[in-house]
């Protein structure tokens, strides 16, 4: 919050999170393209940090979050209904067999 | 409620690597497919990406970089960010451990990701060998 100062300041204040490295986990095991997007913001959040634009490197930063986490919670969502769907045909596929066999 | 958060992760990890230790997604059947290739017909950055960990947690870099090389490629930067981690943790800061927050890091990482992406969708040498494979 105070990590405004004039720019050409030799580093003012801490750079925000930038979320490149859950970026690339989201891109690399989510499958999903939202990981892309937190990459590319990962990047403007460092571009607009060292052009001295410390507001808009700070939008950037919850821009990549957002997206980040949109990947992360919507993977997660496929793998829940992944499983639940992947439960029920068990159980239907197990008791259709145990019909078969009476 | 930091803490516990890190706890959860930490024992959902756990379970999932003894999981990816023990079934091969390559044989068994119930890991979840690909979304996108589900759809589309295309390999994904993370196509791949099961069966290579199962290799991965076997020791074989080998097998896993024939599944998904961008994996195994993101390992060492996955290191050093844990690395750099640790550093701030300590010093309150990255120093000299700023590769993350470098403006050319993230836009290289992009440019590799979305190379792999169209590279490794190519249906012929010496592109196949980034799509899956034994």
């Amino acid at each position: 919050m105070d990590q405004l100062s004039q720019p050409g300041a030799p580093t003012p204040g801490v750079q925000p999170k930038n979320w490149l490295v859950e970026s690339i986990l989201v891109t690399i095991f989510c499958c999903l393209p939202f990981g892309i997007v937190g990459i590319i913001y990962a990047s403007k959040v460092n571009s607009e940090w060292a052009a001295g634009r410390f507001a808009e490197a700070e939008t950037a930063s919850k821009e990549a979050g957002k997206w980040t986490k949109i990947g992360f919670f919507v993977g997660l969502g496929v793998l829940v209904l992944y499983l639940i769907f992947y439960f029920i045909m068990g159980v239907a596929l197990f008791s259709g067999a145990a019909r078969f066999n009476n | 409620m930091k803490l516990t958060g890190n706890i959860i992760a930490l024992i959902v990890l756990s379970i999932a690597a003894v999981i990816y230790f023990i079934f091969n997604p390559a044989v068994a059947s119930f890991f979840p497919n690909c979304p996108f290739y589900s759809l589309t017909g295309y390999y994904c950055p993370g196509c791949g990406s099961q069966r290579a960990i199962h290799q991965l947690l076997h020791g074989d870099i080998i097998a896993a970089s024939g599944y998904n090389v961008l994996l195994v490629l993101s390992l060492p930067v996955l290191a050093y960010a844990a690395a750099a981690n640790i550093y701030k943790m300590v010093n309150g800061n990255y120093g000299r451990w700023d590769l993350i927050y470098k403006p050319w890091f993230p836009k290289t990482v992009l440019v590799v990701v979305l190379s792999f992406w169209l590279l490794r969708n190519l249906p012929f040498y010496p592109f196949t060998i980034l799509a899956p494979h034994t």
